[in-house]
């Protein structure tokens, strides 16, 4: 891939940055003057991507071949990679609001943490953090039917408030702690949290598949939630396999072959979803 | 004429047809009801002369091979074509694996190497009554994968949605001609065993042998397949065509379906060469109905690479 770096020239702005332009589809087949000149938003005012990052390095002739890396902490800009389909995007520090929202294919890698929104409403590609998110990771905006339709987002740790809202298709996997909401209103996808989950798990949950597994902790279950058996499902073995091979998560693999806990819900709503929680000991 | 190991092996060719397969992955929590799902599923499927597809055993994986990581059995189904093979595949797992303790079910050809996608899952999930669930993997970042879960008295059932076929050869083969039973007998199973280390075939008759080969029709009008009279060594001089020669008193046929043309060959080959070892065996030819029915002439001198001596 070819490699283009972008060096903050600020720190600290208190009026965030929007700049959706940091991502492979915008930057690929431009020169880096052009680069420089993108523009972005800073508060009601229309500036370039230059006078906040020194640009240096290639710019490829597509998106497949582009590699971004934000060479600092960034916590301050919004939307890098946002809509992005194809390349790569490193944030070798923390990253601001909706990082990667409704991105459809490629792959963003967070060295820090991202803020609210990141993820929200994608399609597909991959997302990996390696600290904690916000609120509303991979959920879906307000007024909006469906969160997440496909793709995956690691957090190494810990995820805020209402995680996966609305979630439709693809892969969450929380390695810490899961703040409450997590999993409310999905309909289809599955959640993974290796930490503790917190209240309301799963709030207003239909069916289609959706499926939240608890390998830590879980702080409290909704009553809507009905107890159905205690098992070892094989299908569990498959998406244990997939995070330990595909996402470098050996610890997984502890789990095959444990038994879980499974809860249907949310009643509240008629919904069929699943919660399944692993069986201690 | 040619010679493998001092055996006489004819200038003649195996006539094998085209046929689609599909190969299904069975894992289970050991290998023993791995093993015990296949070998039911397999049951009753030599020749689609009588039976409603030719299936077998292809071989054990091992943990690392299998999707789930469990032990498993790789079984490849044959039929004549994409549509025939959809019926046996649904009765057959429905009834036979479905059925069978701790069992789940696996695509084996990936759908890159497929010609089609059968929906077999699909298909098998109504058994579920409702209750079954969709699983999906993949979605937008990794190879898109769909399975069922069907809710089961013993717990849950697992079957991949499409399970891949391809366009394969069926009915590739040869015979092996020895001075009596023991010796043959004994050259036929050694065949099977370096026939099964090539992958991607199966030998569909009973312990991958057929001691009753068939020719087309007979002299009863009901009757599309009768006993290869040309090759019984008990008519030898009372059928005025006996193909068998002086000193041999039994034959058995191996019968090889596989993948495709390249692997039947390979495993005609090594399982040639694994017959000709055994002391007693006098005459190696091939079942062929003179070009006029198959599609795949496979002669055995090619599959030996003109290996003499």
């Amino acid at each position: 891939m070819m490699e283009l770096r972008l060096k903050p020239k600020v720190s600290g702005l208190t009026i965030p940055l929007e700049a959706e332009v940091i991502s492979p589809d915008v930057i690929a087949g431009k020169t880096l003057r052009e680069v420089e000149e993108l523009r972005v938003y800073h508060g009601n005012r229309a500036e370039t991507l230059g006078e906040y990052f020194e640009v240096e390095g290639e710019v490829a002739p597509n998106p497949e071949e582009q590699l971004i890396v934000v060479d600092g902490d960034v916590p301050w800009v919004k939307y890098i990679g946002a809509g992005m389909t194809a390349g790569r995007v490193v944030v070798r520090g923390d990253a601001g609001m909706h990082l990667g929202s409704k991105m459809a294919g490629g792959e963003i890698v967070v060295e820090g943490s991202v803020g609210d929104w990141a993820g929200a409403e994608m399609a597909g590609g991959f997302i990996r953090i390696r600290g904690d998110a916000g609120d509303l990771l991979g959920a879906a905006y307000r007024g909006s039917p469906e969160g997440m339709r496909g793709g995956c987002i690691y957090v190494e740790g810990s995820a805020g408030y209402e995680t996966g809202t609305g979630m439709r298709r693809g892969l969450i996997v929380i390695g810490g702690d899961a703040a409450p909401f997590t999993g409310a209103h999905m309909n289809g996808g599955v959640i993974f949290i290796f930490g503790r989950a917190a209240k309301r798990l799963g709030a207003q949950m239909r069916g289609n598949g959706s499926l939240i597994i608890c390998l830590g902790e879980v702080e409290e279950l909704l009553p809507t939630f009905v107890y159905d058996t205690t098992y070892t499902p094989t299908f569990m073995r498959i998406y244990l396999k997939t995070l330990s091979e595909k996402l470098g998560i050996k610890r997984a693999e502890e789990y095959i072959g444990r038994a879980f806990r499974r809860y249907r819900g949310d009643r509240a709503v008629g919904g069929d979803g699943e919660i399944l929680i692993v069986e201690r000991g | 004429m040619m010679r493998v190991n001092g055996v006489e092996v004819e200038d003649t060719f195996a006539e094998a047809f085209r046929m689609w397969g599909c190969r299904v992955i069975i894992t289970a929590k050991n290998q023993k009801w791995a093993d015990t799902a296949a070998m039911e599923m397999t049951g009753f499927a030599t020749s689609v002369i009588m039976c409603d597809c030719e299936a077998g055993i292809e071989r054990q994986l091992s943990e690392d091979e299998t999707p789930d990581g469990r032990p498993g059995t790789a079984v490849i189904v044959f039929a004549h074509s994409k549509k025939t093979l959809i019926e046996p595949l649904v009765r057959r797992i429905g009834q036979c694996v479905l059925t069978c303790p701790t069992t789940a079910v696996y695509n084996g050809i990936p759908e890159e190497e497929a010609d089609a996608m059968l929906d077999i899952g699909r298909r098998l999930r109504f058994f579920g009554d409702g209750y079954q669930v969709k699983m999906r993997l993949g979605d937008g970042w990794l190879r898109r994968r769909r399975f069922w879960r069907i809710p089961v008295m013993e717990g849950e059932f697992l079957i991949e949605e499409m399970l891949g076929a391809k366009k394969g050869v069926g009915g590739g083969n040869f015979i092996i001609m020895g001075v009596d039973e023991d010796s043959t007998l004994e050259a036929a199973e050694r065949a099977v065993e370096a026939i099964h280390r090539v992958p991607g075939v199966i030998t569909p008759f009973p312990g991958g042998l057929c001691r009753s080969g068939s020719k087309v029709g007979s002299r009863y009008p009901f009757l599309r397949a009768s006993t290869n009279t040309p090759f019984c060594p008990a008519i030898r001089h009372t059928y005025p065509e006996s193909q068998v020669h002086e000193g041999v008193n039994s034959i058995i046929e191996v019968v090889i379906n596989g993948l495709d043309e390249a692997s039947v060959r390979r495993a005609m080959a090594e399982g040639i060469r694994a017959a000709v070892e055994v002391e007693g065996v006098k005459r190696i030819s091939a079942v062929n109905f003179g070009g006029k029915l198959g599609k795949y002439q496979i002669y055995l001198r090619d599959c030996l690479g003109g290996e003499v001596g």
